[in-house]
């Protein structure tokens, strides 16, 4: 186990090593202004992610989908067999999450909105504001915020955010839109959906005490 | 310059998490390196990915990894301490017991830590479930609703006798069913100890580890001691409805058994 571990540090200073040593040849970099200019926004990157390479991040949103409809599937019957040990009550935390739970959210709000004008974009804030739905599981414990947020109805909220993003990608590839309004809509629905899905896995995990 | 020293500070950080005993502060480790990831992100020119890394490696990891620490992260013992089995040693905490427990903690992914109680006390928040296990200086005493696990150091009852006087005997401790009558009833073996060297009470109800001890510091040179031929043995004490708990410890006791360390660990802290 120890010759193990030391074999692994080993490689993986060596990977670190040679990584910084340059001895990798990199891709020639191309210029992403004219990319930028040509979709209509700021930032080279969003340009690239909701316009160049559209597909891709379609996809990628299948995937995560089908992921958290796998673990809803999976997760959804294993339910914690009698009393689940009591969260203790800790005034910090609950301090905490009154304090953070509003920049949070504005914050990630703003991610999601900007995210053609500066770094930023969809899955950032949507991973913020799963955080800040799990602050505030780590304040009121995870079976009564499930009730308080209505899960069946989160469900299908994510579900919509889903179909209405693949129309609005439909859209994009078709009409060849390319409008500062479309990469808004796509990021908030993406932050939307990740959000919803980070809550629903978090959630099965913890009621069913992480146990498969 | 800058990014060979972030990556340097990130391996250093992954390393910390890596061998930290308590998961705790793996998980700070783990937060930390996310946050230096991060600012390598941006270094290199790749704020996007910077802002993702922190978002989900600093936020939404730590918390997911915090949660299931405050859900199932801890395994609290309620104990009275008993040396060579569980005793406070300085700061830290040794014994035959802690070093299965430790064991046994790291093999579960727990968070061992150890509550000093009197002996009385244990069954009650065994129970309650403000504990997990029982240990340290408790023979089982046929308590309801309490599981044992199998006996880790056989020993037996013995009476310790200074001079005349009442029986002396640590609250909640089993007793011979010739001795069933009135005792006086000390809060733990330290107490009674003390009572027996002041004359208050005649003479001791304890067992042969605790006599060992007395017998080590020399306590009662003179007393005459008389053993009891009924066999006890320490063993550890669960909430008989934490099935889990109990399946995976007898599971672990078993393995260590079989490979022969239960009896090389007592070989080594009672010989």
């Amino acid at each position: 186990m120890k010759v193990l571990l030391a074999l692994a540090l080993l490689g993986l200073g060596g990977l670190l090593g040679l990584g910084i040593a340059g001895l990798w040849p990199r891709p020639e970099p191309q210029d992403p202004e004219p990319v930028a200019r040509a979709w209509g926004v700021a930032n080279a990157v969003a340009a690239v992610v909701l316009g160049v390479r559209l597909w891709d991040t379609l996809f990628e949103v299948l995937v995560y989908v089908v992921a958290m409809v796998g673990v809803r599937f999976f997760l959804g019957g294993l339910r914690w067999r009698g009393e689940l040990p009591p969260v203790a009550e800790t005034p910090l935390l609950r301090r905490a999450a009154d304090l953070l739970l509003g920049p949070i959210l504005v914050f990630a709000l703003y991610l999601a909105a900007s995210g053609h004008l500066g770094p930023g974009g969809g899955f950032p804030a949507g991973a913020l504001l799963g955080s800040a739905l799990l602050l505030l599981a780590l304040a009121k414990g995870v079976e009564r915020l499930s009730q308080e947020l209505y899960e069946p109805r989160l469900e299908s909220l994510e579900y919509l955010a889903v179909a209405l993003l693949l129309f609005l990608g439909a859209v994009v590839l078709i009409f060849l839109v390319r409008a500062p309004a479309a990469f808004i809509a796509a990021n908030l629905l993406i932050a939307l959906e990740v959000a919803i899905g980070a809550w629903a896995v978090l959630h099965r995990f913890a009621s069913a005490r992480g146990e498969v | 310059m800058v990014a060979v020293l972030l990556s340097a500070l990130a391996f250093a950080l992954a390393l910390f998490a890596l061998t930290r005993k308590r998961l705790l502060w793996g998980v700070i480790g783990v937060g930390a390196h996310s946050l230096v990831l991060a600012g390598l992100y941006l270094v290199l020119a790749a704020p996007d990915v910077a802002l993702t890394e922190a978002a989900v490696g600093f936020g939404l990891v730590t918390f997911v990894y915090l949660l299931a620490l405050r859900r199932t992260g801890k395994l609290v013992v309620a104990a009275s301490p008993l040396y060579p089995l569980l005793y406070p040693e300085g700061e830290r905490i040794a014994g035959l017991e802690w070093e299965i427990l430790a064991r046994f903690a790291r093999w579960c992914h727990r968070d061992l830590e150890v509550i000093w109680v009197p002996r009385a006390e244990i069954p009650r928040l065994v129970r309650s479930g403000e504990a997990h296990l029982g240990a340290g200086g408790f023979l089982p005493n046929a308590e309801p609703d309490l599981r044992y696990t199998r006996t880790l150091v056989p020993t037996r009852l013995v009476r310790v006798r200074g001079g005349e006087g009442p029986l002396g005997a640590v609250a909640g401790e089993p007793s011979p069913p010739q001795l069933d009558g009135e005792k006086k009833l000390f809060e733990d073996a330290a107490e009674l100890a003390k009572a027996l060297a002041r004359g208050e009470v005649g003479s001791a109800l304890t067992d042969l580890l605790h006599l060992r001890e007395w017998v080590m510091r020399d306590l009662f040179p003179e007393a005459e001691v008389q053993v009891f031929p009924e066999e006890l043995g320490f063993a550890f004490a669960l909430n008989p409805e934490d099935e889990e708990l109990w399946a995976g410890l007898e599971e672990f006791l078993a393995e260590l058994e079989r490979r022969g360390e239960l009896a090389e660990l007592v070989r080594r802290y009672l010989e």
